[in-house]
């Protein structure tokens, strides 16, 4: 029997080092999670969020369709709204823009100004953009409006992170 | 732009094309009334948001002006008007109120700014996607009433 007896000091330093572990387990998990979860985040934003729009209905005059998604601002998340342009060119290859204008940001409407058709018009101070997104000399943006990267989806529209244009 | 320091940093450095302000109206009551209230303040914050996304670069969207219902009109008035001779004063030339609560019909006439009052919607029993839809409405509305307040000052 008095093999298998646990001492008095050996069962304190089990228990201490068990119940330690656990502590220094419960203070670096989240320090790990910290340093690693943007890394993991940052691969999430890769994602394609789903759109209501089907890709068969797109015709050649842009259509504003808005969409929601989870966003995480830091650990926060939030339904977030987004909104495109989208339309088909020239090519048959669907288009899709960001509705901000890239002079201060307001949201910029296709003909929104019925004397300039075939116009994107930004209603703030009458920035314009032609139909590919370039902006007009001589209003106030500097910079084409971005550009969605896309991906079709059963039959649904599915659009990435709004990025510059390419080539500007 | 919202107020946030982020926002108004871009403000400052683009005064000259901002021109707007816009002062949400809370009311606050806790008596019979207060669940309207909370609706009423609900929908305008809502509102503002929305508002704010469509025009960022041509306004300021101020933190909202909370009141009591209680107040009496007199001292509203002399609260608002404080408000808006700091904001002309300021290099502001439209300022707008956005509310919910029609008391403000009333004594609108001794503003010099437009007072939008909207009634305000039951936005608790609507999911998110109808909310949103049902908002994106009434700021395309909104987008009209400020072009032309917009066009007819310049
Ligand atoms: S924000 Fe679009 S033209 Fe100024």
């Amino acid at each position: 029997m008095s093999k298998n007896r646990v001492s008095r000091r050996q069962f304190l330093s089990y228990t201490l080092t068990g119940v330690g572990g656990f502590m220094a387990a419960g203070m670096l998990m989240p320090m790990v999670r910290f340093a690693i979860d943007p890394v993991l985040q940052a691969k999430a934003g890769g994602n394609y969020i789903p759109t209501p729009q089907k890709v068969a209905d797109i015709t050649e005059v842009p259509t504003r369709v808005d969409f929601t998604f989870e966003q995480q601002d830091a650990w926060y998340n939030s339904e977030e709204t987004g909104t495109a342009w989208v339309y088909k060119d020239d090519k048959g290859e669907i288009v899709a823009l960001s509705p901000v204008c890239k002079h201060l940001g307001c949201v910029v409407n296709w003909e929104g100004d019925k004397t300039k058709p075939e116009h994107f018009y930004c209603p703030c101070h009458g920035g314009l953009y032609t139909k590919d997104g370039t902006n007009v000399p001589g209003t106030p943006p500097i910079a084409p409006l971005d550009v969605y990267p896309y991906i079709e989806k059963d039959g649904y529209l599915h659009l990435g992170k709004a990025e510059p244009k390419k080539g500007a | 732009m919202k107020w946030i320091s982020q926002d108004i940093d871009m403000y400052i450095k683009s005064k000259e094309y901002v021109d707007t302000a816009v002062l949400p109206l809370f009311p606050v009551s806790l008596g019979d009334d207060i669940k309207q209230t909370a609706a009423m303040s609900e929908f305008i914050s809502l509102l503002s948001i929305q508002l704010e996304r469509q025009f960022r670069g041509r306004l300021v969207m101020l933190p909202g002006f909370s009141y009591l219902k209680s107040f009496t009109e007199d001292k509203l008035v002399n609260d608002i008007k404080l408000w808006e001779k700091e904001l002309l004063s300021k290099g502001f030339k439209h300022v707008f109120y956005l509310t919910s609560d029609s008391s403000w019909k009333t004594i609108e006439s001794q503003f010099e700014g437009g007072l939008i009052w909207l009634p305000s919607l039951p936005l608790e029993h609507m999911d998110e996607q109808y909310k949103n839809t049902i908002l994106d409405d009434q700021v395309k509305q909104l987008l009209q009433l400020f072009l032309q307040k917009w066009q007819s000052g310049e």
